[in-house]
């Protein structure tokens, strides 16, 4: 028998594709540890020391270290990147995060994110919604529309849940309907103090969301567990 | 939160648009409709309240605010127009014990007639998925769904009343136990509060969450002492969540609904059982303070349009604010906005920001297309594993993500998810060599001659945490080093070919490597731009059966002339539906004949296929190979 190639991890696919798409628009790829630190994982991003997701129950702590957590988000990166960078900053921070909870087809307790950022003195969620278009129409290809809908996270204001629509295709599954694909906004004032960055000046947004979503999103996955379970008979389909 | 939309439109002056239309409208400007219930002669909409908004939108007077601003409708009365104020009347002793409760009122009403609440009533509660209970118990839950304030209703005559009532907020002592209303007995501690009677220091309700059996209002009830009170979040929380007894009640607390609504429920709730249950009100009396103070927040026109990305005028926002009825100021471009007693979620000017935005409509915002432009700094890590998957899938390995959890390793984890993960991983190695043994199974249905996977991942020292790289190798069902470790050694060579260097290994033993790539990173070419990624062939992933595969192989003499795809061909049009895979493995030539060896895969998507199905179709296959005069080995 001749020697078949070996295949890639649909999500190192994913990785490399959003990386190769925001780099055309200047947007770095920035990492940090997945062992993180309760003040970079909640105390900056403006998270409240009583807010449900720092319980127990959804958070992985280490043992005797009470301020240290496996990161819940790649957030944190944000925080890390922006104490040493100035702006204008551009950014994303694809990894992997952690979540406390009951594992199902679904659901994983420890899956990637990526996460984007990009201040300056007049970002607006005009430019978010340029940049996740620009971005989702290159990464399913067509024409992707985005819309914003009201929504909440302790680390943006004001805050939107973001749904895509692929401009119909009759090959296209996905194609002709709005999904629901992240959670994003503006950078709160409190977030860009806390990591160094004068808020009377500056401002920008964030975004969030599943890689693996958009994985299954893209390949049709139907259990994200066989993502990390090591199973050839997944990973030689890609 | 479920809303009726028979109930939002008693609210409002002008008919609301059809439920869908106005489902739409919610989500697109206040919260997201989760789904729109058809029930008798109503629809419910089930609303995501946002956890910012949740101390005031979870009632219906909230969203139907929110509909009027939306949509340039009224409320016909706002409750919260007219706050009240109540006194303390010594017929009733209120004592606050804890800071768990910073306001509690009160009133007696002497008389009522217990009963079935009118069908009006029902309806309302029969929407939202209430039981009805009494005309009593109803008018309190319906006032709570109304405006968000719980309230609770004892039978004053089962509370110690010589003297006149007395009721006791104070902390519970350890091991305290109370049965609440539905008849649980629940055992608390020092953290959690209570409603006690102060006459006999029994207690009558878990404050926040829960009223107790003790003085519950039956049929019998005549004389009903109600409650409205405002209790801290945070103890409100502590509570429920230790008890696991999450109410309406504790809900609205825990969301830090404001307290000046407390003394507002009282005065509807007396109004609401005075209807439907008839009675006299006997003392009304408040102990604590509502007062609430709103700070003005400041914004200006441009930090609106910069944040949002749009071009309102002044008239627009004042438009908005003026839909909102809010108090403000304006001083040239900057509005001052002093928010009502109930909003606690406009601190900030982007709070304001968000509040105009959202009633403008996100949907008006324009995309402005980013600027194409190289990036400031590569990710050295990420081009080299690229590099590193590049020159190892060419050698036929595949990349496999396993677990960062381990059941025994060197960093534990305080809470873990199960006892077999209840570590951080130290290195790749285990991981890697579960996953070749998984995999090992699968070879001949994956058409591999060996299992080759590695993993790029981080590990967990006791302190440092570092990216790694690891291979795996195994041909056949244990691990044999002379042709293992050669093709180990191959993809090694490959690996410091391509990086350009000599590789220092963590660990090398029986088929398995591992080494740092962050050590790896500083000594390899510094790189200033990545390279174009390749355009890659559309994929839809194909669910795979679970059940296991089986593999045969036939082999035959077949005449020089014939060539073996033709032979393949044939095979594989008699193989039957189940054969997932053939494989031509061996050729050799001897006295003009040809020798052909395929391996044939059998697997069903039902059922684990038995030896006799699979030779059913082996059967098939020699018959076949004999009908073409070929002569099977």
């Amino acid at each position: 028998m001749e020697t078949p190639l070996g295949h890639k991890h649909p999500l190192s696919q994913v990785i490399a594709e959003i990386n190769s798409i925001f780099a055309e628009i200047g947007f770095t790829f920035a990492e940090g540890p997945e062992r993180e630190l309760v003040a970079f994982n909640f105390d900056a991003l403006n998270v409240p020391k009583d807010h449900p997701s720092r319980d127990m129950q959804d958070t992985f702590y280490l043992a005797d270290k009470p301020d240290v957590v496996m990161r819940t988000h790649t957030s944190p990166v944000q925080v890390r990147h922006m104490k040493s960078h100035t702006p204008p900053i551009k950014m994303i921070c694809p990894g992997k995060v952690f979540r406390n909870e009951a594992t199902d087809a679904t659901h994983e307790a420890q899956f990637f994110q990526i996460e984007g950022l990009m201040i300056d003195t007049d970002v607006s969620l005009g430019h978010m919604k340029g940049v996740l278009e620009y971005f989702f129409s290159r990464f399913f290809g067509g024409e992707v529309q985005v819309r914003f809908r009201p929504s909440f996270f302790p680390f943006v204001e004001p805050g939107v849940e973001v749904d895509m629509m692929i401009a119909h295709s009759p090959d296209n599954k996905l194609s002709g309907r709005w999904i629901e694909i992240m959670g994003a906004g503006m950078v709160h004032p409190n977030v860009l103090e806390a990591s160094g960055i004068d808020s009377t000046k500056y401002q920008g947004f964030a975004f969030g969301m599943g890689m693996d979503r958009l994985a299954v999103l893209k390949y049709g996955i139907d259990d994200i567990r066989l993502m990390y379970n090591g199973d050839l008979r997944f990973t030689n389909q890609f | 939160m479920k809303f009726s939309y028979n109930w939002l439109q008693s609210l409002l002056e002008k008919p609301l648009p059809p439920a869908v239309e106005l489902g739409d409208l919610i989500t697109f400007h206040s919260a997201e409709i989760e789904e729109l219930i058809d029930v008798a002669g109503d629809t419910v909409l089930d609303v995501k309240v946002l956890p910012d908004k949740s101390a005031w939108l979870m009632s219906h007077r909230g969203l139907a605010k929110e509909i009027a601003v939306i949509t340039k409708n009224t409320l016909k009365a706002d409750p919260f127009l007219n706050p009240v104020s109540l006194n303390s009347d010594e017929r009733i002793k209120v004592e606050l014990k804890t800071p768990a409760c910073d306001f509690y009122s009160a009133a007696l009403i002497t008389g009522v007639k217990v009963g079935p609440s009118p069908d009006w009533l029902k309806e309302r509660l029969v929407a939202l998925g209430q039981r009805s209970i009494n005309n009593i118990v109803d008018a309190t839950n319906y006032v709570m769904f109304e405006i968000g304030q719980p309230l609770h209703a004892f039978d004053a005559d089962k509370l110690s009343h010589e003297g006149g009532h007395h009721i006791v907020v104070r902390q519970a002592s350890e091991g305290e136990k109370i049965t609440t209303l539905t008849g649980e007995e629940y055992e608390l501690s020092v953290s959690d509060a209570l409603i006690v009677d102060g006459g006999n220091n029994v207690p009558v309700g878990i404050a926040g969450v829960k009223g107790g059996a003790v003085a519950a209002v039956d049929a019998g009830t005549t004389n009903i002492l109600l409650e409205s009170a405002h209790f801290d979040r945070f103890a409100v929380r502590k509570t429920a969540k230790t008890l696991k007894l999450q109410t309406d009640a504790s809900k609205r607390y825990e969301n830090g609904i404001c307290r000046a609504i407390a003394p507002i429920a009282l005065t509807r709730v007396i109004e609401l059982i005075l209807e439907v249950a008839g009675g006299t009100t006997e003392v009304v009396t408040a102990v604590g303070d509502v007062s609430v103070e709103r700070q003005p927040v400041t914004v200006t026109l441009s930090e609106i349009n910069s944040l949002l990305g749009v071009n309102l005028t002044m008239r627009d926002v004042e438009d908005i604010l003026n839909r909102f009825a809010y108090t403000y100021t304006t001083d040239g471009d900057t509005i001052t906005v002093t928010p009502p007693f109930e909003r606690d979620d406009l601190v900030i000017a982007e709070d304001v920001v968000e509040e105009i935005g959202r009633i403008y409509g996100l949907g008006h915002i324009v995309s402005i297309p980013p600027m194409v432009g190289a990036v400031a700094e590569v990710n050295v890590r990420h081009y080299y594993s690229e590099k590193i998957r590049e020159a190892l899938m060419a050698l036929g390995f595949s990349e496999v993500y396993t677990s960062s959890f381990r059941n025994k390793d060197v960093v534990k984890l305080e809470n873990a998810l199960a006892t077999d993960k209840g570590y951080l991983r130290s290195s790749l190695v285990e991981n890697l060599r579960e996953a070749r043994t998984s995999n090992v199974p699968h070879r001949d249905l994956l058409g591999l001659n060996a299992v080759k996977i590695f993993e790029i991942g981080t590990v967990f020292g006791a302190e440092s945490e570092e990216f790694r790289v690891g291979l795996a190798v195994q041909t056949g069902t244990s691990y044999k080093a002379k042709v293992d470790d050669t093709l180990l050694e191959e993809a090694l060579a490959a690996l410091a070919t391509t990086l350009g260097v000599t590789l220092t290994f963590i660990s090398k033993e029986e088929g398995i490597v591992e080494f740092s790539l962050d050590t790896l990173l500083p000594q390899l070419p510094v790189v200033t731009a990545y390279e174009p990624a390749a355009e890659l062939p559309k994929i839809t992933y194909r669910p795979f059966s679970l059940y296991p595969a089986v593999s045969r192989d036939i082999a035959m003499w077949v005449p020089e002339a014939v060539m073996a795809g033709a032979v393949e061909e044939i095979l594989a049009a008699n193989a039957g539906p189940l054969c997932v895979r053939l494989t031509h493995v061996d050729t050799f030539s001897k006295d003009g004949k040809t020798s052909l060896a395929f391996r044939l895969v059998f697997q069903s998507n039902e059922k684990t296929l038995t030896d006799e199905e699979v030779q059913g179709y082996m059967d098939t296959l020699y018959k076949t190979v004999a009908d073409q005069g070929w002569e099977a080995r």
